[in-house]
């Protein structure tokens, strides 16, 4: 199964030989959060999803985020009594609702402030922690429950912002946060659950600014933008937005990958909207090629720069006609842009001669063109294949056998 | 290769009687305050460390009717898994608590102690999205590539795979497809290590490998082994052993383990072990636990270090094992 928790990443190897004092040490803090278990647990059993039960949720849950049963606990918590009516399909009548929602905000209150020194606008919780009963907020709905239900979600979205910024790999606690950020659909008036999932964009942005390649906040990212484009929030198109982000983030690191993928998911979209004709397209084309060219100028050894011009190019070649945001260009015009990008790339050779990716990318190229003229490699290409590959032998003995593989096949297409 | 193992320098040998005592002492740490940290993983460490043991040729140092004890105190009455009594049922888990009672040959005692294999199949199979054939983790969670392989994986070893629609699933994971050949967790999503194993592990479950662009995956996945010989999740990551894992399995499904050095790939991960207290780490000097132990030695298997019991690259468990429940 893929990654999760508990595994050990990146800490050093010690002696893990403990002192007598570090082992009661230990099994102090054993006891304390054992305790605190076996209290949740208690509870849990006799089916007491009350405020008090909530409350040792948040202490617990901040020892360990880990935990995912908590987690739950804490849900059938909100929804049995908390929120102000029970949720549509959920079996759970309504419990006592007198849980006031400034019983979470003191919960939270501590561990928040604490990381709130780096905590940058907007911020989901700034907006409430720390303020108990009424919000000065503009747009708060007019009734009681959901004044009730938008305070508690904006609790419940602050809760989670330490322990996010502490462990931003932990998966429950981003699975925990779509869930409290479904409520906000479920339970409040479009126009303010819209508002919550629009903050929600400088959350993922600013987790992508402490790791700009953290792959759960990019898929929550994405996430929060498929919602706010969905009619469950009344939204519309953010495809021009979200490619203005993939532009600041290549900005500011070329070799963000992730920032370029999430740039050629969007392209065909974007020129769809644009309602872009032929030539608008191709202009879109020829920019796209030079940006990334320009880049592997600078650094023809960063794998992420290729890829992106790899995708570039398979839509020329067109290996997916529905994915290809060039559909009409004649052949003619297809092997006119490989030939030419396969002349760049010969040019990058007079600097660099020892970068096997600029040999792939011309070999990898020249079988396109050839693919897309439906005949074999001639003489002239043929002996450049074979010079190419064996620089790739040279340059790159670990794949050895992608190479000679590489070699049989094209012994093979050349009769 | 085994005689060119036997002359590699005694750090590079495999310590398979410490790593053996490393996975007995998992279950002894109780003084350990990680230890209580991580009882969310006891199922999914359990078929960590069994697994391990069985690729070590030591299936017996842990005894099997405490290991079928604990698995069965794990389920709930839906039929699935927690990952330790008192923990609410989780595909992750419940996928476990399958592939220890397939290894340990006891889908009987499944029947007859616990609340038999059709209910853990009805289980799982509620957790399908029936719109886009995807499936979530549990009533509440997100959906990820990681639970429909989870899903099949359980499922097909416990003969139940009839029970979800298979075709949608196979659907999902062609639209989680990328240009680069890889898959990601979503629609949409980049590629990644992971999620790739998952998503072609399925397919080769269901029995729809055609739908791989094996050329355009294998030259991703080669180029995940970076210089030190270990391999990557994602182009400019660090190299780790489990990723290791992930990538190498992929490319043995796919029929291009040959595209990497797989001398270079065995050395990195013996360079991971603790050859004194046993266990393997992400990386060189790091700290170990049974996660990395599993992947570490999982890999060794699929490289053909001698002395290991071969693995099957689609379950991670051993191949003897998958031939007596699939019957192969
Ligand atoms: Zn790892």
């Amino acid at each position: 199964m893929a990654d999760q928790g508990g595994s050990q990443h990146g800490i050093a190897r010690s002696s893990r030989v403990r002192t007598e004092e570090q082992r009661l040490r230990d099994l102090e803090k054993i006891r304390k959060y054992r305790e605190l278990e076996d209290q949740v647990r208690s509870r849990v059993s006799q089916r007491d999803y009350s405020p008090e039960t909530f409350q040792l949720t948040s202490k617990l849950l901040r020892f360990n985020p880990e935990y995912y049963t908590i987690w739950n606990v804490r849900r059938r918590c909100l929804i049995s009594g908390s929120f102000s009516k029970p949720s549509a399909g959920s079996s759970c009548s309504k419990g006592s609702s007198s849980f006031s929602p400034s019983d979470t905000t003191t919960t939270s209150s501590g561990s928040y402030s604490s990381s709130s020194s780096t905590a940058t606008p907007p911020n989901p919780a700034s907006q409430t922690v720390g303020k108990s009963g009424i919000t000065a907020d503009p747009d708060a709905p007019a009734t009681d429950d959901t004044k009730q239900d938008l305070d508690l979600i904006r609790s419940e979205l602050g809760f989670t912002i330490p322990l996010l910024l502490q462990s931003p790999k932990c998966y429950w606690i981003w699975s925990y946060r779509l869930w409290i950020l479904r409520q906000a659909i479920e339970r409040l008036p479009v126009a303010t659950a819209r508002r919550i999932w629009e903050e929600e964009l400088g959350l993922a942005s600013k987790m992508l600014g402490r790791d700009r390649r953290n792959f759960h906040a990019w898929g929550y990212r994405r996430h929060v933008v498929e919602q706010l484009e969905s009619s469950s929030l009344q939204g519309s198109s953010l495809v021009e937005a979200g490619f203005e982000y993939t532009e600041s983030m290549i900005k500011s690191d070329l070799s963000n990958f992730s920032a370029w993928h999430s740039r050629s998911k969007l392209i065909p979209r974007l020129l769809d909207e644009r309602a872009a004709d032929g030539t608008a397209r191709r202009a879109f084309l020829d920019k796209e090629l030079d940006k990334i060219r320009e880049a592997i100028n600078v650094g023809p050894e960063d794998q992420s720069l290729w890829y992106y011009h790899q995708f570039l190019v398979l839509s020329l070649v067109g290996h997916d006609r529905d994915q290809t945001f060039i559909p009409e260009l004649s052949l003619q015009d297809r092997v006119g842009y490989l030939k030419h990008e396969i002349e760049e790339i010969k040019d990058l050779l007079e600097d660099y001669q020892d970068i096997k990716l600029i040999y792939e990318g011309l070999f990898e190229y020249t079988i396109y063109v050839c693919q897309l003229e439906g005949r074999r490699p001639n003489a002239s290409e043929q002996a450049d294949l074979a010079a190419w590959l064996a620089k790739l032998k040279e340059l790159d003995p670990m794949r050895n056998g992608r190479w000679t593989d590489l070699e049989r096949d094209l012994a093979a297409t050349a009769g | 290769m085994a005689a060119k193992f036997k002359q590699l320098p005694e750090e590079l040998q495999l310590a398979t009687s410490a790593h053996v005592k490393y996975i007995q002492s998992l279950d002894t740490r109780k003084d350990e305050y990680d230890y209580w940290l991580t009882e969310h993983l006891r199922l999914n460490g359990l078929y960590w460390g069994l697994t391990a043991l069985h690729l070590l040729g030591h299936p017996e140092a842990l005894p099997r009717t405490e290991t079928i004890d604990f698995v069965l105190s794990c389920q709930h009455e839906s039929g699935g898994f927690g990952a330790a009594p008192g923990h609410d049922a989780h595909m992750l888990s419940t996928v476990s608590a399958v592939q220890i009672l397939a290894m340990v040959d006891a889908f009987d005692e499944l029947e007859s102690r616990g609340k038999g294999k059709a209910q853990v199949g009805k289980y799982i199979a509620n957790l399908q999205n029936r719109q886009t054939g995807t499936f979530a983790g549990d009533e509440w969670g997100e959906e990820d590539t990681r639970f429909l392989y989870g899903a099949f994986n359980a499922l097909s070893l416990l003969g139940l795979l009839h029970l979800v629609d298979v075709d949608k699933a196979v659907d999902h994971i062609a639209a989680c497809a990328n240009f680069d050949g890889g898959y990601g967790v979503s629609p949409g999503a980049e590629s990644h290590a992971g999620q790739i194993f998952t998503c072609v592990a399925a397919l080769t479950i269901a029995g729809r490998q055609d739908l791989v662009d094996k050329e355009r995956l294998g030259r991703w996945l080669s180029e995940r082994q970076i210089a030190g010989g270990g391999l990557n999740g994602r182009p400019e990551k660090k190299e780790d052993v489990c990723y290791s894992w992930w990538v190498l399995s992929s490319l043995e499904m796919i029929g291009k383990t040959h595209w990497i050095d797989k001398d270079q790939l065995i050395a990195f991960i013996l360079r991971c072990q603790d050859p004194e207290r046993g266990g393997i780490s992400d990386r060189p000097g790091d700290m170990v636990d049974v996660w990395h132990t599993v992947f570490g030695l999982a890999g060794l298997s699929l490289l053909q270090y001698p002395g290991l019991q071969p693995v099957d690259e689609v379950y991670c468990m051993p191949k003897s094992t998958i031939a007596r429940v699939l019957g192969r």
